[in-house]
């Protein structure tokens, strides 16, 4: 594909939709084929870009330039203008510095990043995470600054409610009222800390934000502090996260050295330190109360709430806890505004949020959308559809603790209460899509085996039921599965929701119960006809021999119960009484003469 | 804790409770008792068995009634069907992760996890599968566990870390593989268990017993050749109605020593007697130290957990406390060499068993400081649970006995040994002895209401010839610990302190009576009721102070001299050194050698 | 009174003196994604090529490493940025593809197209 001159990007937000950005889109392409220029310009259309009152926007890179109020009749005087003869149309042109939307100007992947919004990736990617002086040119810190200049506590709490932000970890409470609860409490010493656990399997959005944007975390972390009155904060990162760790303490290093951080922020007498403390491995330890005794030097397990850790928290002091993401989204507010930020997103669910987009899927990596976006949206437009041409089968929302969505919920919008609505969760943001190749009992019980070895063992439910959970699934996917297994699992699953003491028990079974709910036939499959028809349950796959074969008698030899039969130069046959379907035929055959399913 | 009134809605019907309680608090003063594992009144809330689950309008899921703060017109659930079958859900799954050896479980009929799997009305198991396996401890002299019947509950953890400040035991591993177990698993014996028992008083299932030695007693109570001399403690006729279904506060002491008699001992003694002897010696320590022969404040130690305690954790203290024995191994060290001059019998052929309240008073026997004559003191220690149920298993009706007096030279006491049960008594029958010592008059007000009672840290003051003596009473290891800590702070503080192991004293030590169906344990009210038998017998008595009990005078003028003779010192009194439990490293043999335990 | 606004616009001008100070403003920038999945993937290699190459006299380009930009599948992933033109996103790179990177791109201004994630 030849590298283009110029990148046109044109905002298909729905305001701007309205203010005919398909046409104005029709016409520029007539217009770059009357110049000629249909080869060497690309035109793409982008999600909201998030300056909806001055719409339609039209940005041209290289150079940045924001085109506002952009009607088809001023397409020919830019083409000429500003394409041909590279001078831009001064009366359209716009002058914004928001923080948000950085990323265009680097442009150079319109492919993947055409329909995102970077809003809390917006550093990522493009500056060096080791290097301070980057941050600052990059209007580093000016969101803290203006706080302590500016802004009394309870305004920067009023401001973060105003936006809607929600908690990003997964819980999705509203940040600004947590602060308020937080401030209110007259205790004078307060904590804050910043929950970079992230425990779910394949999830690498706080680890990304860490290593390629440790700042924007320190700074949301000290407007917070200054929101609800604390001295010293806390980020618990995890320590299988070692290069995230070494950035994250270079940049405590380097703000504390600044004067971001310690006594005096800034010559405004308000005075606020963070200290790293390491997790140990534990899934559990990403709940909130369950960090907070981990930091406290207990045993990493959850107590009951009320009260929660806004009233009593680390140590028994009004704490304030968020996700890495939360954090990221703060200085953003600050400076671009409570009423922009809001205007982006879904009526409950203000913002964007960040996915780790992983599975069967042509483009895998961080994804960063409005919310509001369609899940066929990312998966199709942003990731690029499933490769090699196969079907896609289902998505997985939320981690281990989240539901499977089949094709029917494609167009879900994402949001925390739609995807609630649909049967699965937003959690932290993993999104894993499953092809035909895959089972899905086999994939619940992938999930429920995570669950169940890094449940706490503190309440019965969890800890003894979600054991026998997965002890129906195993027999399932080995063929004993019995009638009545499914509704025992229903039965077990929905108990465990609603009776167990945390997170982790309330939405262990979410795997469980989602599959059966959407894919009942697999189950009953698996237990009625001892059949997979993803061919993934060993044990349930029947090997065959097909006209391929030519006779070489390979698989007859390392066939361990001697259940193939054939003279040589003659198609085999595998006996299936004797199979026990180890596979080792199928990993021998060179002809690919053996089929599996 | 405010008591403004609100209303909730319990099942549909408005209830005006305090508020600033838990909905369980609230819902049980009301009628209802919401069935519960986990939660005990006087240990932090856990939350952890989810038994005690309600539903609560508005909220997504079910809450913990343990937990959960009433709030003005909250509408609560309590039997819902679908609270029903999760309740009876989870307590199914509890059972199919426990033995199904209930009819050959120490606890049968008397296990809280059998009477709430009765209660939910599991009659089909729908969720059978893995099961843990642990290897039992057995190696503890006092205790024994099984983490196999464990539950979970986490209620020994709360109490040893919470209300004894011992911290023996905690939860290790997480998830299916979660076990309640000392520090690295070690054997209990190794580990710095103090063997107070508390755990085995609030364990819901066998999870915790005292180390059992019924079946060795009752062969050598076959034994015609040996002299079986029995000995019983205060708090043991206090409590021992209970495991008959007699409500708590009833003593059956004549009925205690009939029993003991028809199991077959030659001689049936009071430990009360020695409890007197023990303040003689005591009283005179404590004159001497306030003349300056000695440290002060002195502090007793007549409670064996607290000896291991204190060896333990508090070895600078180990000047102050007096060496007087605890009344069991004085009264076995006086059955071995009194008693066995009187009858000319080999003390070698005398078997001295104790019946006690208490299971560290199984370590304590096993001593060695505590030998007399090159020969254990005291041979065997039964709690009183053992007794319980040796009487059952000997087919005495305890009941319909018929009553019968302790054996002489060791049986008679007075009322001051009686009150050894009790939380403050030791100090009372001290006081009451040293009083008329020092001054050489009759203390008249002789119930000192100051160091009575269940409050953990108690504090007094007698006037005795002109000087003020400051007293002070703790009862459990935790509260031990903080008067302590109060007294090294402020040495001038207090002149004597009395520390009993158990809370409440030795009426709730670790051996006595598993709370009936209708009780919890450690309930308040059972403790008092206990030591209310105590205080009345005490009042009920002609001789209420020891120095007065003509059978203590009678074992001076004959054999031991005078309280603190040579003959006193060599049997009556002992020592105590600083002990390490194994894998513990003392700072000062860090620096000479890093790796190696102090003792082997 | 010197606010912490005028304080903080006063660190970014002396930031930006610094950075540019250290060749921002050289014509070609090269970026180098340095997050643990690059490194996973080898970029500490690619990123070696590259500092011995500016080492022996690589002139008018700015070497500096970047986050992760969330490419996964396509790293190691190494950007060419040049004032007045696309960003160039090279992926998958190895070392010896660095070296010819630094051949035909920065030395001779080719764009090696195949290798462009587009």
């Amino acid at each position: 594909m030849p590298v283009s001159k110029y990148v046109i990007t044109l905002c298909d937000g729905p305001s701007c939709m309205q203010k005919r950005s398909k046409q104005v889109k029709d016409v520029i392409k007539v217009e770059l084929e009357k110049a000629g220029l249909a080869d060497k310009v690309r035109v793409i259309t982008s999600g909201c870009l998030g300056m909806c009152a001055k719409g339609l926007i039209m940005i041209v890179n290289p150079g940045y330039v924001i085109y506002g109020n952009v009607t088809e009749k001023d397409i020919p005087e830019i083409v000429e203008k500003h394409l041909l003869k590279k001078k831009p149309v001064a009366r359209l042109l716009i002058e914004e510095d928001h923080l948000y939307n950085r990323f265009y100007r680097v442009f150079g992947d319109v492919n993947f990043f055409g329909k995102q919004m970077r809003i809390a990736l917006r550093n990522c990617g493009i500056m060096d995470p080791e290097n301070v002086d980057e941050y600052l040119a990059l209007r580093g810190y000016e969101a803290l600054a203006k706080v302590l200049t500016s802004m009394k506590p309870a305004e920067v709490a009023a401001e973060v409610k105003k936006a809607g932000l929600r908690g990003r970890g997964g819980a999705g409470f509203p940040t600004g009222l947590k602060w308020e609860f937080t401030a209110r409490e007259k205790d004078p010493v307060k904590y804050l800390i910043c929950n970079a656990d992230e425990g779910d399997p394949g999830a690498f959005m706080d680890r990304s934000m860490i290593e390629g944007d440790p700042h924007t975390v320190i700074e949301g972390m000290i407007i917070g502090a200054y929101a609800i009155g604390a001295k010293e904060g806390f980020v618990y990162i995890r320590a299988e996260y070692p290069l995230a760790v070494k950035r994250l303490e270079k940049a405590l290093a380097d703000a504390k050295r600044e004067g971001f951080l310690g006594d005096n922020i800034l010559g405004s007498g308000f005075s606020f330190d963070i200290e790293i403390r390491l997790g140990a491995g534990a899934f559990v330890c990403g709940e909130e109360t369950a960090l907070i005794h981990s930091i406290e030097g207990s045993r990493g397990m959850p107590r009951p709430r009320p009260p929660f850790p806004a009233q009593s928290g680390l140590f028994g002091k009004p704490t304030v806890i968020n996700n890495v993401e939360t954090w990221a989204n703060i200085p953003v507010i600050i400076l671009d505004g409570a009423d922009w930020f809001s205007s982006i997103g879904t009526e409950k669910s203000k913002g964007t949020k960040v996915f780790a987009l992983a599975g069967k899927i042509k483009n895998t990596g961080l994804v960063e959308v409005p919310m509001g976006t369609t899940l066929r949206q990312i998966i199709y437009d942003i990731g690029g559809g499933i490769p090699n041409d196969k079907k896609f089968k289902a998505v997985q929302t939320g981690g281990p603790s989240g539901g499977c969505l089949p094709e029917k919920y494609l167009d879900t919008q994402i949001d925390y209460d739609s995807l609630a609505a649909a049967g699965s969760i937003m959690g932290s943001g993993g999104m894993i899509v499953i092809d035909e190749d895959s089972c899905m009992v086999n994939m619940a019980k992938f999930f429920l085996q995570f669950t169940q070895d890094e449940s706490c063992g503190k309440c019965t439910p969890c800890r003894e039921g979600t054991k026998r959970m997965l002890e129906i699934l195993t027999r399932i996917t080995e063929g004993k599965g019995v009638d009545g297994d499914i509704e025992k699992l229903e039965r077990l699953g929905n108990m465990i929701k609603k009776s167990s003491l945390c997170g982790l028990g309330q939405s262990a079974p979410n795997p469980v119960l989602s599959t059966i709910k959407n894919f009942r036939v697999e189950y009953e499959e698996h237990i009625a006809a001892k059949k997979c028809r993803a061919g993934v349950c060993e044990g349930l796959v029947t090997y065959e021999i097909n006209a391929k074969c030519v006779g070489c008698g390979a698989c007859k030899r390392v066939c361990p119960t001697a259940a193939i039969a054939g003279s040589p130069k003659t198609v085999h046959v595998i006996d299936q009484a004797k199979c026990i379907k180890c596979g080792m035929c199928f990993k021998t055959c060179k002809f690919s003469a053996i089929t599996k399913k | 804790m405010d008591k403004k009134m609100i209303t909730i809605y319990i099942d549909d019907k408005p209830y005006q409770v305090a508020a600033g309680q838990t909905v369980m608090q609230a819902a049980d003063k009301v009628g209802f008792r919401i069935p519960r594992l986990c939660y005990h009144p006087k240990l932090s809330i856990e939350g952890a068995c989810r038994v005690c689950i309600v539903e609560l309008e508005g909220a997504r899921n079910f809450i913990a009634s343990c937990a959960y703060p009433v709030a003005d017109g909250m509408k609560i659930r309590t039997n819902t069907p679908e609270l029903r079958s999760a309740r009876r859900d989870i307590v199914e799954l509890i059972l199919d992760n426990h033995p199904m050896d209930c009819h050959t479980c120490e606890r049968d009929s008397n296990c809280e996890l059998q009477r709430l799997a009765y209660s939910m009305g599991i009659r089909k198991r729908h969720f059978e599968g893995e099961m843990k396996h642990y290897e039992k401890d057995v190696s503890g002299v006092a205790v024994i566990r099984d983490p196999n019947k464990c539950i979970l509950c986490g209620r020994c953890v709360r109490m040893c870390s919470e209300i004894q400040k011992t911290s023996v035991l905690g939860y290790a591993h997480r998830g299916f593989k979660t076990v309640v177990m000392p520090a690295y698993n070690m054997p209990f014996r190794d580990s710095s268990c103090t063997a107070c028992g508390q755990c085995i008083n609030v364990c819901p299932t066998a999870a915790f017993l005292e180390k059992d030695y019924t079946q060795e007693l009752f062969k050598k109570l076959n034994d015609k050749s040996i002299l079986k001399v029995a000995q019983c403690a205060p708090s043991v006729r206090a409590a021992i109605g209970e495991a008959f279904n007699i409500e708590p506060g009833r003593t059956m002491e004549k009925q205690l020593a009939a029993a003991i008699r028809r199991l077959g001992f030659d001689y049936v003694f009071d430990t009360q007697f020695s409890a007197d002897l023990t303040i003689m010696e005591e009283a005179n320590e404590f004159l001497e130290r306030l003349q300056g022969k000695g440290k002060l404040p002195m502090i007793t130690s007549c409670s064996s957990a607290w000896m291991k305690c204190l060896e333990q954790y508090h070895p600078d203290l180990i000047d102050h406390i007096s060496t007087c024995k605890s009344p069991m191994s004085m009264q076995s060290a006086m059955v071995k060499t009194y008693f066995a001059d009187k009858i000319k019998r080999d003390p070698k052929e005398i078997l001295s068993v104790a019946f006690m309240c208490c299971t560290a008073k199984k370590y304590e026997a096993a001593r060695p400081e505590l030998e007399v004559n090159g020969m254990r003191a005291t041979d065997l220690v039964i709690t009183t649970r053992e007794l319980a149920w040796m009487i059952k298993s000997a087919g005495i009706d305890f009941l319909a006995i018929k009553g019968e007096e302790f054996d002489h030279p060791l049986g008679l006491s007075s009322g001051a040994g009686t009150i050894f049960g009790t939380t403050g008594g030791v100090m009372e029958a001290a006081i009451r002895t040293a009083y008329e010592l020092a001054t050489g008059e009759t203390l008249l007000d002789i119930e000192i209401g100051a160091v009575r009672g269940l409050q953990g840290i108690k504090e007094g003051k007698v006037v005795m010839d002109g000087k003020e003596i400051r007293v002070a009473v703790a009862h459990g290891l935790g509260n031990a610990a903080e008067l302590l800590d109060i007294a090294r702070k402020d040495p001038n503080r207090y002149h004597f302190i009395e520390i009993m192991g158990c809370p409440g004293g030795c009426v709730g030590g670790g051996g006595q009576p598993y709370a009936n169906s209708n009780s919890i344990p450690l309930d308040e009210e059972c403790l008092m009721k206990r030591a209310e038998a105590l205080y009345t017998l005490d009042r009920n008595k002609t001789i209420r102070r020891s120095h007065e009990n003509p059978d203590i005078q009678r074992l001076y003028k004959e054999f031991l001299g005078r309280p603190g003779s040579p003959a006193s010192h060599k049997l009556l009194h002992t020592h105590y050194k600083q002990h390490f439990p194994v894998g513990i490293i003392p700072e000062s043999l860090k620096q000479q050698k890093p790796a190696e335990p102090a003792n082997k | 009174m010197v606010t912490p606004l005028d304080i903080v616009k006063k660190k970014r001008a002396e930031a930006i003196n610094r950075i540019v100070g250290k060749g921002y403003l050289s014509t070609k920038r090269v970026y180098v994604g340095m997050a643990t999945c690059e490194i996973a993937a080898g970029s500490k290699e690619v990123m070696e090529v590259f500092q011995n190459a500016a080492k022996q006299g690589l002139t008018d380009v700015y070497l500096s490493q970047k986050g992760c930009a969330g490419r996964c599948n396509l790293e190691p992933t190494v950007e060419v940025v040049e004032e007045g033109k696309i960003p160039v996103k090279y992926g998958k790179v190895t070392p010896e593809m660095a070296a010819k990177i630094i051949e035909r791109h920065l030395k001779n201004g080719e764009v090696i197209k195949e290798w462009v994630i587009n």
